[in-house]
């Protein structure tokens, strides 16, 4: 095992998980001396009736000080805003956060303005601005992919000034992180097979990535091994409540992983291809993640190949070469995708050219790709890449992804 | 694993480790809203190397901080007090332990004071409710470290806490800190953070989260520790070490399964033995029994241990045998470039019987007593009477 010369590693959230975690939240906050929780989520997830799970586990066990389900898609200032006028109008003293990445970006939104007072969140803005602990956060993930239940970055966006604020600081990990079966059991397929993808690309993203270290490293190896043996299976089984909650931890670990390690390019085109396009991060993380493994492979064909024993399990692993282990890896995770197209029904796309939207008009036409691959270059996450990309190489990734065949790595420009 | 029993996990310390980790202190401390810290530490037990070569790293960052240099290992609750006075008068923001053991537990306990504003320490007791998150406190090992600085116990003078609170914010793990010529200190820590872990990783009931702390110090030690008692030039083998002893302060933390750590702490605590000296005597014993339970728990070793070659390429059947072999050879080699400098029974270690029979009172008052007996009895060289 590798120790690198310099590492940092951090993830301060405790983790309960459990079929009856959600149970045990009143005694968590009682001993973080609260008892009057404002709960904030999104109308889908209070629709699919999940918050009722959630304020029926609380019981008599707290005072809850209001539910707020406005949050929108797309983190808006004004809701944070007037989310702290109702913690602070309700006299609450913790907030728990239930749904997805918008939801838990407000939450630690308004978190930092009733902790802080604040009237300006842009004075918070920015890495480390904040100094000390907020107040009590409980993160309830709804979907098993994200990971952003243990990452210490938030993005509101002011869309009357058009601006985006980036927060960044350990004091916005949230003080615990509630995984429970219950929260994803209605989860359909084709929304657990793109998010548990996510979460698979955060933990083999995790694995290569420049900031990689031996914990992070460990993280990573857990979590894919968890994924691999669980994504199909839940896809497939809805019901299946040990694979749900072993979906909710594997993508917890994965989010702990990437958010000590960082991400490269398989974000870094997915967050452009989003942002162009509009297609679900999650899709672009189940196609793209092949991708960016056979992209990266000259450079750390080694690392990916310690992903094929937890990844294919002892016989796959004994029956490949060690040459041929990191491509192994590859089509491993191409036959997910392959896989999780079959049990979704075609929903689930293994290529940019079939991702539909819902009246199965194609979303990323062949042509709009090198208005990717220039967006692609102003996105952060090529920093922690191991190969550096250029506009040459996203478009070259993206035209085989767009077609769904392997990457022809002797184009790659090796820097 | 099983993860239908539901579990919970936690390790509230950033790591900061290897080259030049001390001078990232300064920013550190500021992103935990502390300027001015008091630096307890040991004269005698860390040694004025350690204080040179930190106050370095503070340079020019205009960070003002105190220092206490004077806590011995027969430290108690005066000492805290006494330091709690310096600290409430000097109007520090926050505490940095200098070195391990006893310099830590005497830390945690001062943190615990200051941030919950005790009148005065000596009235503390493990009996003290201990609620919210204490002030912020960074750990900074030196070699001669016990595995438990990180976790959320102290020990002091007979009197134990049990905290997640008392956990450090921070530990810096620093080459120029963690290495010594010393190969038995180096031995110590190593054979404590590898009984700890070790357990932990067995553990039927072992949660994903703490099993990625334990498989990465196990490989540490696995990989490194021969190395750091051999070749005592090599600050990066020892600074391996100092991650694992490091990580095996937060897997204590998460595990009820704690056999080997409670006898190693118990001579600690009767007659001053490092604690790994006696969970490195009691691992062969201790190994032996969990394999006539259950070898299926000994097999997984074989992976962090072996690696993944050779983990797949022994059938299931063979992976206990292998794993065990693995470190009894693996202690073997501890042990032979020790040269005797580790004594390997009670008796080679000069235990006297009626320190024993204390040591056995303490282990009646356990609910698995004569279970730890056992294992005494089998490590005592012969002319110990358990």
């Amino acid at each position: 095992m590798i120790l690198p010369d310099y590492y940092e590693f951090c993830c301060r959230v405790k983790i309960v998980a459990g079929h009856d975690a959600l149970e045990k939240i009143p005694a968590l906050l009682a001993e973080m001396g609260s008892k009057k929780p404002l709960i904030i989520t999104d109308k889908g997830v209070a629709a699919a009736g999940l918050v009722d799970i959630v304020v029926n586990a609380l019981k008599d066990g707290v005072t809850i000080g209001g539910i707020a389900d406005n949050v929108p898609p797309d983190s808006d200032l004004r809701v944070v805003n007037q989310l702290a006028g109702l913690y602070r109008d309700n006299a609450c003293d913790a907030i728990i956060a239930v749904g997805g990445g918008s939801v838990m970006d407000t939450a630690k939104g308004v978190n930092i303005v009733v902790s802080e007072n604040a009237t300006d969140l842009m004075a918070f803005s920015g890495a480390g601005a904040l100094k000390r602990r907020l107040k009590p956060l409980v993160a309830v993930p709804t979907t098993a992919g994200t990971g952003s239940e243990v990452t210490l970055v938030a993005v509101i966006k002011d869309h009357e000034k058009h601006l985006k604020m980036l927060f960044t600081s350990y004091f916005l990990l949230p003080s615990v992180s509630i995984l429970d079966s219950r929260m994803t059991m209605t989860m359909p397929p084709f929304i657990t097979a793109m998010t548990g993808m996510d979460a698979l690309s955060h933990a083999v993203e995790g694995y290569y990535c420049l900031q990689k270290n031996p914990l992070s490293d460990a993280h990573s190896l857990e979590a894919v091994n968890m994924i691999h043996k669980h994504l199909t299976t839940v896809t497939k089984n809805p019901a299946d409540k040990d694979g749900r909650l072993a979906m909710a931890v594997g993508a917890c670990l994965a989010g702990i992983s990437f958010s000590n390690s960082m991400v490269g390019i398989v974000h870094n085109l997915g967050h452009a291809t989003g942002a162009v396009c509009g297609v679900p991060h999650g899709i672009c993380m189940a196609i793209l993640l092949p991708y960016g493994l056979e992209y990266n492979m000259h450079k750390c064909g080694d690392t990916i190949a310690e992903l094929l024993l937890p990844i294919a399990g002892e016989d796959v692993y004994l029956k490949t070469s060690k040459a041929e282990r990191a491509e192994k890896v590859v089509s491993m995770i191409r036959g997910m995708n392959q896989e999780l197209n079959s049990i979704t029904n075609g929903r689930h796309p293994r290529c940019l050219q079939e991702v539909k939207d819902r009246d199965g008009r194609p979303v990323v036409p062949r042509e709009i790709l090198p208005e990717i691959a220039r967006a692609a270059l102003l996105d952060g996450a090529t920093i922690y890449n191991p190969e550096d990309q250029d506009y040459d190489d996203n478009l070259l990734v993206l035209e085989a992804a767009w077609e769904g065949r392997p990457l022809d790595r002797s184009k790659i420009k090796k820097g | 694993m099983n993860l239908t029993n539901g579990f919970a996990f936690t390790c509230p310390f950033k790591t900061n480790s290897g080259n030049k980790a001390l001078e990232h202190l300064p920013v550190e401390l500021a992103a935990l809203n502390a300027f001015k810290p008091l630096i307890i530490t040991s004269r005698n037990l860390t040694g004025p190397r350690a204080m040179r070569i930190l106050t370095g790293a503070f340079g020019d960052s205009g960070m003002t901080m105190g220092f206490f240099d004077d806590v011995t290992d027969t430290a108690d609750l005066n000492i805290v007090e006494k330091i709690r006075e310096i600290f409430v008068k000097g109007q520090y923001d926050s505490i940095i332990a200098l070195g391990g053991g006893v310099v830590v537990d005497v830390a945690k306990i001062v943190n615990l004071a200051v941030s919950q504003k005790i009148a005065d320490a000596r009235q503390l007791s493990p009996a003290t409710a201990i609620r919210d998150p204490l002030g912020p406190f960074v750990v900074i090992p030196t070699a001669a470290v016990t595995g438990m600085e990180t976790s959320k116990y102290a020990f002091l003078n007979g009197k134990s806490f049990d905290s997640v609170h008392l956990m450090p914010d921070l530990v810096v793990l620093d080459p120029r800190l963690t290495w010594t010529k010393d190969g038995k200190t180096i031995a110590e820590a190593g054979l404590a953070a590898f009984g700890r872990t070790l357990e932990a990783y067995i553990a039927p009931d072992k949660n994903p989260f703490m099993n990625a702390y334990a498989v990465t110090a196990l490989r540490f030690i696995r990989e490194n520790l021969t190395d750091a008692v051999n070749k005592r030039c090599n600050k990066k083998v020892s600074l391996a070490i100092a991650n694992a002893a490091a990580m095996s302060g937060c897997v204590i933390s998460n595990t009820d399964q704690n056999v080997l750590n409670r006898l190693g702490q118990v001579f600690q605590n009767i007659v001053h033995v490092h604690p790994g000296v006696i969970i490195g005597m009691c691992l062969h014993p201790f190994l032996d029994d969990c394999m006539k339970k259950d070898s299926s728990r000994i097999s997984s070793l074989l992976l962090p241990l072996g690696g993944d070659d050779k983990y797949a390429a022994m059938p299931e059947a063979g992976r206990a045998g292998e794993a065990l072999r693995d470190i009894y050879e693996f202690s073997y080699e501890i042990y032979r470039a020790l040269k005797g400098k580790i004594p390997r029974t009670i008796t080679e270690a000069g235990i006297p019987q009626y320190l024993m029979d204390d040591i056995f009172d303490v282990m009646n008052h356990e609910p698995d007593g004569a279970y730890l007996r056992s294992i005494i009895d089998r490590v005592s060289g012969g002319s110990i009477k358990a």
